[in-house]
């Protein structure tokens, strides 16, 4: 076993560890500090980032009043970087009761703190968002304090003083001797386990520090000592954005759900206060989002409507002194056992309770106890010296268009990783190379990477690319860090996925599953250093019964002209389709659609169905053989209801189409076509244009995959190291190209649009040419021209001598903005238009019969007048689906019957990719043979209104790879029936 | 708290407004089809796209805090990221009220605020240029002259300034003949371009007017503040769109129509003032109600069957742009069916995203050049095969001016068609 020896050893790196660690080293100490995780994986990483002033404890627990505020004034002079200088209200709404108001600031003006009274008027506004009938209002200084930044610079800050930090290292047990002398038992520290290499290295040290906060009880057990921690468990969830700048607390006894902390880009509410049994087992209960949002409805009328990003849960490291209750009842002030003279076991002490503001305190005392024990006299200077700061030359109060500012002065928004909370190329190299992050959840802690509100669609693509490029991982690893990562957002989702995050989380498994194929990622599925999960609780209410609630109904519109004869009703494939395939046998139409949707997102093939039904692990490799059985199995799929014919003329007539716009279609029913991905993975697919036909992995031909330096969405090295685990030999390039070095961003378009031009392929073949190597294919990212793919193909093939093949990857899609093109254009010549930004919101009806339906337009609503109506919405990621934060699913035009699963529960497998896909994704309106939506006993609603695409129940496009082919299946057959009827 | 306070807190709180631009930030998932389909971005690497300055961004400004991003000043606010945005959110709003914030914090070089204030006060230009029309034609088309005031003020020597009518629109509709009288009433809103530089847009759209039977009414009025919402000047805009709603809330209450013939002076009045400005009360929302885009309004005769169809052909094929700030609208496309109805004359959509002008954008010396790109695949339809027609349609003056300036057609609006087609003479008429 690999043995390190200190003298002094910290266990735990939170906000604890790390302060005790730095106060020790400043003190001169040899000392060394392991962390099962990353620094602040624990507690300190899952607070609601609140400095304390104090006057939440000011009435019932004056003690730790008077520490928090000491120590709110010795932070912000030491970490100024990580304190942004928010100050606090503390308001009094009208669900409070003002005769804690006196006590409150008498308790306040005991503690020191300094109180000062705002008037509503006032407090409206700095907080516009406040409830105006809020009736007092006090500023005290609060703060929003970065907690991760400060475990980091602390940890910095020790190592400075010449002290070890090592993460991923979790304690096994505490190593224990025995003193001959006396026979008492030492602790001569701890054998732990490191989690990298996956070996067992021993620590040896004269004395251990346990300041592992609600998991001090477990390490101390080790050595034989009974320590009672009460874990309390506390919930938070973050918005969307800031709602506020000031932290806003309730003027009241504390309580759950009364404190709303602005942290950097989002707000945070928080908390309840559950004890459980063990801090490595948490579940988010929906009562505690429940009672989040109302306490939030209390503070800013309309808190439910705004959306909220995810929900985490800390567990507050209390020890068991008194027999209280409740555990707020527990004094907030910490505790500091010498466990020789508690348990007579030497060398250990034990730090804990307490809180995030006083951590350096809590550090000054234990190193104390530690000269104490060692005989020396040695002061503590913590909190003098302030905290290094890689950032900033000078240590700065932060603010919140800090990075904006920076990107804005340098124009380097086209080096963004993640966009979402402005994390640049430069921070994520800086986190990989000079902090050695092992994973993207540390580069997440180090950058707030994947921290918004898209959680990860992007960022974690990139950030893995670039892991893998800047440390040349084996492709395992970084698979594994990308996976975990993945899950590590999903699982935070998990209890709040409702309104416009569900459909964030439907967009990012369009990505990472349909496109990317992530679950098709070469290598293990499980890791040692993967963040953990919260337990799911299937105590859940059922969802509510659905309420009747009516499409709102506007009086049938006079109009003389003629009506139009279809109304398709949203632009994806499966609108567009239809649109074209009604046009094409002579009906006016006219789309309308509140915007763009799926074309811009899928990889540009036509999926037909790429897995087996129900699990999706088998990949098929013949489409009719699967649909011939599906048609059988499953009635009310989309398919059943067209008919394997139906889908075997539109493809004839889709391939048409192609070959007449010189973008040509290649595949058939019969077998699919494994494709790279911008993963590396292979995607099954049924047609492929041209562009995409020679990458297919049947051929054993080895290729060379081409990306270009700072196009952040496409890592050849990545691609490459997963084909070649497939046994697919693949070599890369990345070309840094003049013309593109003076571009100040680099994406799928620009590079698409330069493909275009002649002159820019010309520079690609000449860079290109001497660098091929030994290969007999190349291939691209999916950008080789938007307008006229088939000459850049052309072009490059003939200049290279090699067959070249396109890589979809990341959106927006190039190839999927090329078939939309084909079929707006298509509908254009048939005299059909398209009008975007004209969403459907309300519908005039005559009995069985819809009349018109109004489409939302400046100042008033428009009427469209149609013989017959196409719903093309699409499911929750088109937003032809809305589900509500109390689980009620609604299709978003006509209000149509749409079912969930009965309990939130089911809604959702535990694991992000897990093959066969989350049932509340199956969602849709189920509709007869001929499309037309039915209630819940069976009988049409509207005789004049089919269903196409992804609104349709009883199937989920995404998982089975059906995407494009239901959209071709029931687009076709609709239009086919339009005509029918027109003709009877 | 007193009763009194109670009623102005419910009245606060019934001031909330859900769908306010930041309110739609949250709607956002990133999808990136805004950027994608920005005309802007496409053609200049100093704007990195809707979704940055928007959504994104959004999420790092603090109303107190100096707005550190500069790059927003490109957004053109043509809006056509508000059209593709399958999630709803109001990118342009959002944009809009960031250059404001931008701009009030004194970010904007005093210069080019100077220019900026210039363009984005038609009316007064108007007012101060109209007695001396001649000499200030004269002037503005001299070379010397143009590259002065682009190196003292920084606006394109080359970008199409209009010219000066001698006679202004409202001269001209005081002085008429015989107007008619009627129990059908309309409000025409003329805006700054047919009252100083192209009246014959505003004469013809009277003569219309009258010829099925509408009484034409033109109040008091002044420049709708657009060009001032655009330049980031929201406190001049607000006092504009204050008075202009004084002016027309009357006639709002009686029921009588607002028409305008300039798209972006009406998708003003009805949106983008209330909208940007957080004007919610009743006066502005009657405005906003009862104004309509003149084809809009038409197009609405047409489908009650009161629409005079009494047209006579025009044998001619045309080609037709709509202009961002009228798809901006969502209306459709009623200029394209209006004119559809007159026989003989075939109109061919452009379906290009914007001219690159955008109001007061493609003046400015630093943009002009992106201007002239964003408009390419317009002007490339207009002299490709269309080459031959002598005319180009589009319903917006500056767009007009943008397309002349780059292809040396001139440029009508729909209105003098339809005038022509009813046989109606329109003095100073291009066709």
């Amino acid at each position: 076993m690999k043995r390190i020896h200190t003298d002094i050893l910290v266990i735990g790196g939170g906000a604890t560890g790390t302060s005790v660690l730095r106060d020790l080293a400043m003190r001169g100490f040899r000392c060394l500090l392991v962390e099962r995780r990353d620094l602040a994986y624990g507690t300190t990483g899952r607070y609601h980032g609140l400095l304390h002033s104090g006057a939440r404890y000011a009435v019932k627990d004056p003690q730790a009043a008077r520490e928090c505020f000491e120590e709110n004034q010795v932070l912000r002079r030491i970490m100024p970087q990580c304190i942004e200088d928010t100050g606090g209200f503390y308001v009094l709404t009208p669900f409070d009761d003002p005769a804690y108001v006196p006590q409150f600031l008498n308790g306040c003006r005991n503690a020191g703190i300094p109180v000062e009274d705002i008037s509503i008027y006032n407090m409206l506004a700095e907080e516009p968002l406040l409830d105006p009938r809020i009736q007092g209002c006090f500023h005290l200084p609060d703060a929003s304090a970065d907690s991760f930044l400060a475990a980091n610079l602390t940890a910095e800050s020790a190592r400075e003083h010449g002290a070890e930090v090592l993460t991923y290292h979790e304690v096994d047990r505490l190593l224990i001797a025995n003193n001959s002398d006396s026979g008492q038992s030492i602790v001569a520290g701890a054998v732990c386990h490191d989690l990298i290499k996956n070996e067992d290295v021993q620590i040896d040290a004269s004395l251990v520090v346990n300041a592992c906060g609600a998991w001090a009880g477990k390490i101390a057990f080790t050595a034989g000592i009974h320590l009672i921690m009460i874990p309390g468990k506390g919930t938070m969830l973050a918005l969307n954005h800031r709602l506020v700048n000031t932290v806003i607390s309730r003027c009241r006894p504390p309580s759950d759900g009364d404190i709303l902390v602005p942290a950097h880009t989002v707000a945070v509410i928080g908390t309840t206060d559950v004890r459980v049994a063990d801090p490595d087992h948490l579940s988010i209960e929906s009562w505690e989002i429940r009672l989040m949002v109302d306490e939030g409805e209390k503070i800013i009328p309309g808190f439910k409507q705004h959306r909220i990003l995810r929900a985490w849960a800390g567990v507050r490291p209390l020890i068991q002194g008194a027999d209280p209750s409740d555990d707020r009842d527990i004094s907030r002030a910490f505790v500091l056992l010498d466990h020789a003279e508690r348990d007579g076991v030497e060398g250990l002490l034990t730090i804990s309770g307490g809180k995030w503001t006083t951590s350096r305190k809590m550090a000054q005392v234990t190193v104390d106890k530690v000269c104490q024990k060692l005989k020396v006299d040695r002061p503590c200077r913590t909190h003098l010296e302030v905290l290094p700061s890689h950032e900033r030359k000078s240590a700065a109060h932060p603010f919140l268009g800090d990075r904006l500012k920076k990107i804005e002065q340098n124009s380097t928004y086209g080096e963004l990783i993640c966009e979402c909370e402005l994390v640049s190329m430069q921070d994520v190299e800086q986190s990989i190379i000079a902090s050695n992050a092992a994973t993207l959840d540390d580069i997440r802690r180090a950058t707030r990477l994947g921290m918004g509100p898209c959680q990860g669609t992007f960022c974690t693509f990139r950030a893995a690319g670039l892991l893998q490029s800047l440390r040349h991982l084996e492709a395992d690893q970084v698979n594994l860090s990308l996976r975990d990562f993945l899950h590590e957002r999903w699982k935070g989702n998990l209890p709040i996925l409702s309104g416009q995050q569900l459909r964030q989380a439907r967009f990012n498994e369009l990505v990472y599953v349909n496109v990317l194929n992530a679950p098709g990622l070469p290598g293990d599925r499980i890791s040692r250093l993967a963040a953990d999960d919260y337990s799911r609780s299937d105590t859940d209410a059922p969802a509510p019964p659905r309420a009747d609630i009516s499409p709102t109904v506007i009086p049938v519109p006079l109009a003389q002209s003629e009506p139009q004869d279809v109304i398709v009703i949203g632009a994806g494939f499966s609108g567009l389709i239809t649109a074209w395939q009604a046009g094409l046998r002579g009906s006016k139409t006219t789309v309308l659609t509140r915007g763009w949707g799926t074309p811009y997102w899928s990889s540009g093939c036509i999926d037909i169905i790429g897995f087996h039904p129900p699990d999706h692990v088998e990949t098929a490799d013949s489409p009719r053989e699967i649909l011939t059985r599906l048609v059988i199995s499953s009635p009310n799929h989309p398919y059943s209801l067209a008919g394997i014919a139906a889908l075997e003329s539109a493809i004839q007539s889709f391939q048409a189409l192609c070959d007449a716009s010189n973008y040509p279609f290649h595949g058939s029913l019969d077998a699919n076509i494994l494709l790279p991905t911008s993963l590396g993975t292979l995607r099954p697919t049924c047609m492929v244009p041209s562009t995409m036909v020679s990458g297919d992995a049947s051929q054993h031909s080895p290729m060379l995959i081409v990306g270009f330096d700072r196009f952040y969405d496409f890592f050849p090295g990545l691609i490459a190291s997963n084909l070649n685990a497939q046994g697919i030999l693949a070599a890369d390039i990345i070309l840094d190209l003049p013309s593109l070095r003076k571009l100040k961003f680099i994406t799928g378009t620009v590079l698409a649009t330069l493909f275009d031009d002649p002159t820019f392929r010309q520079e690609v073949i000449d860079a290109l040419k001497p660098r091929l190597g030994k290969v007999e294919r190349i291939g691209f990212p999916a950008v080789l021209g938007l307008h006229s793919p088939m000459e850049v193909l052309e072009h490059l093939q003939t200049s290279l001598g090699l067959r070249l093949f396109e890589i979809p990857g990341l959106p927006p899609s190039i190839p999927g903005i090329r078939l939309q093109n084909m079929l707006v254009a298509a509908i254009q010549r048939q005299h059909g238009v398209v009008y975007t930004g004209m969403p459907v919101t309300k519908v005039s009806f005559d009995g069985k019969s819809i009349h018109s339906v109004w489409s939302e337009a400046a100042a008033r609503q428009t009427p469209h007048h149609a013989k017959t109506f196409i719903l093309a919405t699409g499911g929750i990621l088109g937003g032809g689906i809305s589900v509500a934060d109390n689980a009620y699913a609604q299709e978003t035009v006509f209000d149509l019957q749409v079912t969930t699963p009965e309990h939130r529960f089911d809604w959702f497998q535990p694991e992000f990719l897990a093959p066969q896909g989350h049932p509340i994704f199956r969602i849709g309106v189920s509709t007869d043979a001929e499309f037309c939506p039915l209630d819940d006993t069976g009988g049409i609603i509207y005789f004049n209104l089919h269903v196409v695409g992804n609104a349709l129940a009883n199937c989920d496009p995404l998982r089975e790879r059906s995407l494009e082919g239901i959209a071709l299946a029931s687009g076709f057959r609709v239009a086919e029936l339009i005509a029918e009827r027109s003709q009877q | 708290m007193s009763s009194s306070a109670s009623l102005i807190s419910q009245k606060l709180l019934q001031g909330r407004n859900f769908s306010s631009p930041e309110f739609t930030l949250d709607q956002c998932i990133k999808c990136t089809i805004c950027t994608t389909a920005c005309p802007v971005a496409a053609v200049t690497d100093l704007f990195p796209g809707p979704k940055y300055e928007g959504p994104q961004a959004a999420r790092f400004r603090v109303p107190k805090q100096v707005s550190p991003d500069h790059s927003v000043d490109y957004c053109s606010g043509c809006r056509v990221c508000n059209l593709v945005c399958p999630s709803g959110v109001k990118i342009a709003e959002l944009n809009a009220r960031a250059r404001a914030a931008w701009v009030s914090s004194g970010n904007l070089p005093f210069r080019l605020r100077l220019r900026n204030n210039l363009l984005a006060r038609p009316e007064l230009l108007g007012k101060l240029a109209h007695p001396f029309s001649p000499l200030a034609n004269r002037l503005l088309s001299l070379n010397s002259i143009r590259h002065f005031t682009e190196f003292a003020l920084r606006i394109h020597h080359s970008a199409p300034l209009p010219r000066f009518s001698p006679q202004s629109f409202t001269s001209w509709f005081r002085s008429r003949p015989n107007p008619l009288s009627s129990a059908k009433k309309v409000v025409y809103f003329h805006g700054c371009s047919t009252e100083y530089y192209e009246p014959r847009v505003g004469r013809a759209a009277v003569q219309v007017l009258e010829l099925n039977g509408f009484e034409v009414i033109v109040p008091p009025q002044n420049c709708c503040g657009l060009p001032l919402l655009s330049n980031g000047e929201f406190h001049a805009a607000h006092r504009y769109h204050h008075s202009n709603v004084n002016h027309l809330v009357e006639y709002a209450r009686q029921g009588i129509p607002i028409l305008g013939t300039s798209t972006s002076c009406t998708l003003t009045l009805k949106e983008e003032a209330p909208e940007l400005l957080d004007m919610t009360d009743e006066a502005t929302r009657l405005v906003a109600e009862n104004t309509y885009d003149f084809n809009e309004f038409l197009l609405n005769l047409y489908d009650q069957g009161s629409l005079n169809l009494n047209l006579h052909p025009i044998p001619l094929i045309l080609g037709y742009h709509v202009p961002c700030q009228y798809r901006a609208h969502r209306l459709g496309t009623p200029g394209f069916e209006l004119l559809n109805l007159i026989p003989g004359l075939s109109i061919v959509d452009s379906h290009a995203t914007c001219c690159g002008i955008a109001g007061t954008y493609g003046y400015k010396a630093e943009k002009y050049a992106i201007s002239m790109a964003v408009g390419k695949p317009l002007f490339n339809f207009l002299t490709g095969d269309l080459k031959n027609s002598p005319v180009v349609v589009c319903d917006s003056e500056t767009c007009r001016w943008q397309i002349t300036h780059a292809t040396g057609k001139p440029a009508i609006h729909p209105v003098e068609l339809l005038a022509k087609s009813y046989g109606l003479t329109i003095e100073d008429a291009l066709i």
